[in-house]
């Protein structure tokens, strides 16, 4: 049984400028497309604008361990079928 | 409420606190006629005699007096131009109120009515006018109700109450709500004496302009707003603790914050199943933490709705408007530190200072709200 992938999109006031409020549709498409082996949900602040800030990326998500670098919805669920492709 | 008819108001109240010398001071005025003529008179009645009353410089019966004395006196009707209630009252409840004119003061402890004594100042200069004065000592859970004589005379003349409301009647109808429900608030119950009293008036048609002032005497309640990390890294715990320990509602707003407290409190947070809601970051949860939510983009969205006036609204701001309304003291603690990615010129929106907009909540939350407020740099 492999186990669930965890997306967390970055909801911190840099990230949220810079366009996670447009990763909405995340929520609503991936639970179609993947049922329940993957999770989506928003947190406060992943912290990575202030580290990075000169060359910042934002926004960020992160899928498991792994940090999306300007995420959109297409980079985001490429990267989640390439951990499901894995397990 | 406006008499009918009328494009303006009739009676006018002001009311002001002063946190530095924790008192607080309310003034309602009903000016003779009505409409503009009236809204005049008791405008200028009431500021005159807050400002009198907050100079500190004559007791507040002497204001009264002054005034009292000085208030022209109508051609057409031969009566004052302006009768007025002014209330002082401090944070150990000793409180002072002069009268003249407006129908008596009730004040209720323990759904009883009170009897104060009081002091009767005649004016030197017109044989009609008195004004009374009273010090009383007020306790928790006391109430104080003033208004204008467009209450205690609503309904008069028709229907089942030929002679008005009256005093009584207003007593009745206040000491049923306060069984009902001991804990209403101020705004409530003043907005509950005023719809009674059109309700009463004929084709709820109000012949008089009708307003009412409550005082409740209480508990303050305690508020904590913490945003933004402390400048001082290896001093989290501390304010991590300090936060955990205060007594009363409290809110996070900040993500980088929200972290901090969930990391040194060893408390999870959970998010709400929504990325936005109305261009705004969903709120979060934690436990022992009445409200969770981004920092800056709400704070000054929350600003914003302070300024103008428009409380529920469904986002984030909404409930941290709601949160900051529902409390009578206020302490913000204002992390010092700055997130460089904030300043980057790329950003498509700019991004406020977070301690410039708290100064201005603050003086928001004071100015037009009579809210206490204490803001604290870390």
């Amino acid at each position: 049984m492999s186990e669930k992938v965890s997306v967390k999109v970055c909801l911190g006031t840099t990230c949220f400028v810079m366009g996670s409020s447009n990763l909405q549709e995340l929520i609503e498409t991936v639970p179609k497309k993947y049922g329940d082996k993957v999770e989506v949900a928003g947190v406060p602040c992943l912290g990575l604008c202030s580290i990075d800030w000169e060359f910042s990326k934002a926004p960020y998500v992160k899928v498991n361990d792994d940090v999306i670098k300007e995420a959109t919805v297409e980079k985001v669920l490429k990267a989640i079928d390439e951990k499901l492709a894995k397990n | 409420m406006k008499k009918y008819n009328q494009n303006a108001y009739g009676d006018y109240f002001i009311s002001k606190r002063y946190p530095d010398e924790a008192k607080l001071i309310a003034v309602l005025s009903d000016g003779l006629g009505s409409g503009i003529k009236a809204n005049i008179l008791s405008c200028m009645t009431a500021t005159m005699l807050l400002k009198f009353i907050e100079g500190d410089q004559i007791p507040i019966s002497k204001a009264a007096e002054i005034i009292m004395n000085s208030l022209p006196v109508c051609q057409v009707r031969k009566i004052s131009y302006s009768t007025f209630s002014a209330i002082e009252v401090n944070d150990d409840g000793d409180a002072k109120i002069v009268e003249e004119g407006n129908p008596e003061f009730i004040w209720i402890r323990d759904n009883e009515v009170m009897k104060p004594e009081f002091k009767s100042i005649p004016s030197k200069t017109f044989k009609n006018r008195c004004l009374k004065v009273y010090k009383l000592n007020l306790r928790l859970g006391d109430r104080l109700i003033c208004c204008s004589d467009g209450v205690t005379q609503s309904g008069l003349g028709g229907g089942r109450l030929k002679l008005g409301l009256r005093r009584e009647g207003l007593i009745t109808l206040l000491l049923d709500k306060l069984k009902e429900r001991p804990d209403i608030s101020s705004t409530e119950l003043s907005h509950y004496i005023v719809n009674q009293a059109r309700n009463i008036e004929t084709d709820r048609l109000p012949k008089d302009d009708i307003s009412a002032c409550v005082l409740y005497f209480r508990e303050p309640r305690q508020a904590l707003v913490f945003t933004g990390p402390p400048y001082h890294q290896e001093k989290d715990s501390e304010y991590a603790k300090m936060f955990a320990n205060f007594k009363g509602k409290k809110a996070i707003a900040g993500g980088t914050t929200a972290n901090l407290i969930s990391r040194e409190l060893n408390r999870p947070i959970t998010m709400d199943t929504t990325i936005s809601i109305g261009k705004l970051p969903a709120c979060s949860y934690m436990e022992g933490v009445d409200l969770v939510t981004e920092g800056i983009l709400t704070l000054t969205k929350t600003l914003e709705y302070l300024e103008a006036n428009t409380p529920d609204i469904d986002n984030a701001a909404g409930k941290l408007v709601k949160f900051l309304l529902d409390s009578d003291c206020i302490t913000f603690m204002v992390g010092a530190k700055l997130n460089q990615a904030h300043y980057d010129p790329a950003l498509p929106i700019e991004i406020e200072i977070r301690k410039n907009i708290i100064k201005k909540m603050a003086n928001v939350l004071q100015d037009k709200y009579f809210k206490k407020v204490n803001i604290q740099y870390m």
